[in-house]
């Protein structure tokens, strides 16, 4: 599915965060957004997944109008992965994982032999599966961020927004997880905060400063030292990196 | 490994089915016991020939040589307060519970959005100032006039914390204190300026909650009510569990909950209104009983909440009858019993190891 945002406008207490922002995700792309904390990449997000009400602009995921269409469909083929995910009662993680059949489900409807089986592929999917039967809010910060998005993928999308999903991990987890939703072969936004992740896994990334993109593309033609000085406020080297391959990033104040 | 999933997930379920039976079958068999007991003891049997004489319109059991008085007791005096036990205890448990998803809080209990105020000021009306005799507000006195007060209450709850934008649950909670508040100092007025003794008493009691106004006229409306605002709730399990993720998880799994929330609240306010119309304020068990359920089989609100209905129910019978016997020949507001009894297993559960509001 391609993701088509345009002009998007957002206002929070009649401060303009996101200003005409535009930006696409083609069919099964994994496009990044990056950008120094409060530049509005979280912002814009919320309001892709209407959790806010942008001020202006048009959403379109195919030819779903999002921000016009009700949450429920929005959620049969849209996850999200947010930053937050503190709650004050406990769940199981089978039964936080099972919470994201939700939007497939109907009033009356029980779960099924085929959503446990969902369930159960989404925690293996995310290494959980010793944590089955753990309480949510026993784990660490890092454990409940798999277990979130193995809900996100519990929801079968097509389309998965993460905001900053590694957030918390260790360097394993931040791999895992990155390649676990590269490999669900869907198109991915999401807004990351390591650059070198970022060029390694994205396949297109926007960089945003003050609620604008300034520049767009191909990581390999995007990063620049010129570039992240001016997104980060910091001075940069960068290099291939020669055990790797791909773009590494040195930064000092 | 999916296999054995599974077959501990059934076997879980023969577990719940089995203690849900046992539930029912404890409630009724608390409902004959709670007859037979109290300043004028009936015996058991006799207790259970005259329920099913009178539920079979005498098909079964028989009235012989049980005295005249006995059967006015137990079915005039008795049934109609176990019923309103069961139905109260269910109301108020059910509502906690919806309550604490709803402000995802909790340590919310079904009075946290001002009801109690509000029904508190209507009754105070109604018992120091009176409407009248002329109004056609007279006639129906007390249960009215709180009904009437926990309603207004809780509809200014919800436009207060609807003012400017969404209705988020800190919201609902601070709107609730300030609502509470005011009625509360509404009601201070007309305690301050009336010169009533008897009226004050008699509004102290009103407070303490109790099951004596009890009566076969006033059961239909209270089992209609709770039955249907109960069942509805059961099925909205799924929509009840989205509700403790908050706000953002749960748009993002297609539930808005602003819309709910509000619906919601309508609903548990009608619930706790008619309840507290018709017995005041019983305490404790809309907080503690939805806590105890947590404890035992956690959060998911598709096994939680008809356990806690029952729980609930039999919890109050089990005080009622308390509060008939435990003082000789007087019977104690039954909400001194819910806080007395409560208060103590609320700290245990606080202190118990590893209870983390929510199992």
């Amino acid at each position: 599915m391609e993701l088509n945002v345009q002009n998007l406008r957002v206002s929070i207490n009649k401060k303009e965060i996101v200003k005409d922002v535009s930006l696409r995700v083609k069919n099964k792309q994994f496009v990044g957004i990056i950008g120094a904390n409060g530049c509005g990449k979280s912002t814009m997000l919320k309001s892709i997944y209407k959790s806010l009400k942008p001020q202006g602009g048009s959403v379109f995921l195919d030819n779903i109008d999002l921000l016009n269409t009700p949450p429920k469909k929005v959620s049969q083929k849209m996850s999200v992965v947010g930053q937050f995910n503190e709650i004050s009662f406990d769940l199981t993680v089978f039964q936080m994982v099972m919470l994201g059949r939700t939007p497939h489900k109907k009033l009356l409807d029980s779960d099924t032999e085929e959503d446990i089986d969902i369930v159960h592929r989404a925690i293996g999917q995310t290494n959980l599966t010793e944590y089955m039967d753990r309480s949510y809010l026993t784990l660490s910060g890092g454990e409940k961020q798999r277990v979130i998005l193995a809900r996100a993928i519990a929801q079968q999308p097509s389309f998965l927004v993460l905001d900053e999903p590694t957030n918390h991990l260790d360097i394993r987890y931040q791999l895992e997880v990155l390649h676990c939703v590269k490999n669900l072969d869907i198109g991915v936004l999401a807004a990351l905060h390591d650059l070198q992740m970022a060029a390694e896994y994205c396949d297109y990334i926007y960089a945003m400063k003050k609620g604008k993109i300034i520049a767009h593309g191909k990581p390999n033609e995007l990063f620049t030292e010129e570039l992240v000085a001016d997104l980060y406020d910091v001075k940069c080297k960068i290099y291939e990196n020669p055990v790797s391959n791909n773009l590494s990033f040195v930064y000092q104040i | 490994m999916f296999l054995i999933k599974n077959k501990q997930l059934f076997e879980i379920k023969g577990i719940y089915f089995t203690a849900v039976v046992s539930l029912l079958a404890a409630i009724i068999f608390s409902l004959c016991f709670s007859a037979s007991v109290g300043q004028a003891d009936v015996p058991l049997k006799q207790t259970f020939n005259i329920l099913i004489n009178k539920i079979t319109g005498g098909a079964f059991g028989s009235l012989e040589n049980i005295p005249k008085a006995f059967v006015n007791i137990v079915w005039q005096v008795r049934i109609p307060r176990i019923l309103f036990a069961v139905f109260i205890g269910t109301a108020l448990a059910v509502s906690g519970a919806v309550m604490q998803a709803i402000v995802q809080n909790p340590l919310a209990d079904p009075y946290i959005l001002g009801i109690s105020s509000g029904s508190s000021l209507g009754a105070t009306f109604a018992i120091l100032i009176g409407f009248g005799g002329g109004t056609i507000f007279s006639q129906f006195g007390l249960t009215f006039s709180a009904f009437l007060g926990a309603v207004l209450a809780s509809l200014a709850v919800l436009l207060l914390s609807s003012v400017g934008g969404r209705m988020t649950s800190m919201k609902l909670v601070l709107s609730g204190s300030v609502i509470s508040a005011l009625f509360s100092s509404f009601s201070s007025i007309i305690v301050y300026f009336s010169n009533n003794a008897e009226g004050m008493k008699n509004v102290t009691f009103w407070a303490m909650g109790s099951l004596a106004s009890s009566g076969w006229s006033k059961v239909p409306v209270l089992a209609l009510v709770v039955s249907v605002v109960t069942v509805f709730f059961l099925f909205q399990h799924r929509i009840l569990n989205t509700m403790l993720l908050g706000d953002e998880a749960a748009t993002t799994l297609g539930i808005p909950l602003s819309k709910y929330r509000r619906f919601y609240m309508l609903l548990t306010s009608l619930l706790t209104g008619v309840v507290v119309a018709y017995s005041g304020m019983i305490g404790f068990i809309g907080l503690i009983i939805p806590h105890i359920v947590r404890g035992f089989i956690g959060s998911d609100h598709k096994r939680m909440l008809p356990m806690t209905a029952l729980i609930g129910s039999l919890f109050l019978i089990w005080a009622d009858v308390l509060s008939r016997i435990i003082v000789e020949n007087v019977e104690l507001p039954i909400g001194i019993i819910t806080s007395i009894i409560g208060a103590p297993m609320f700290i245990y559960i606080i202190v118990k190891k590893g209870y983390n509001f929510g199992g």
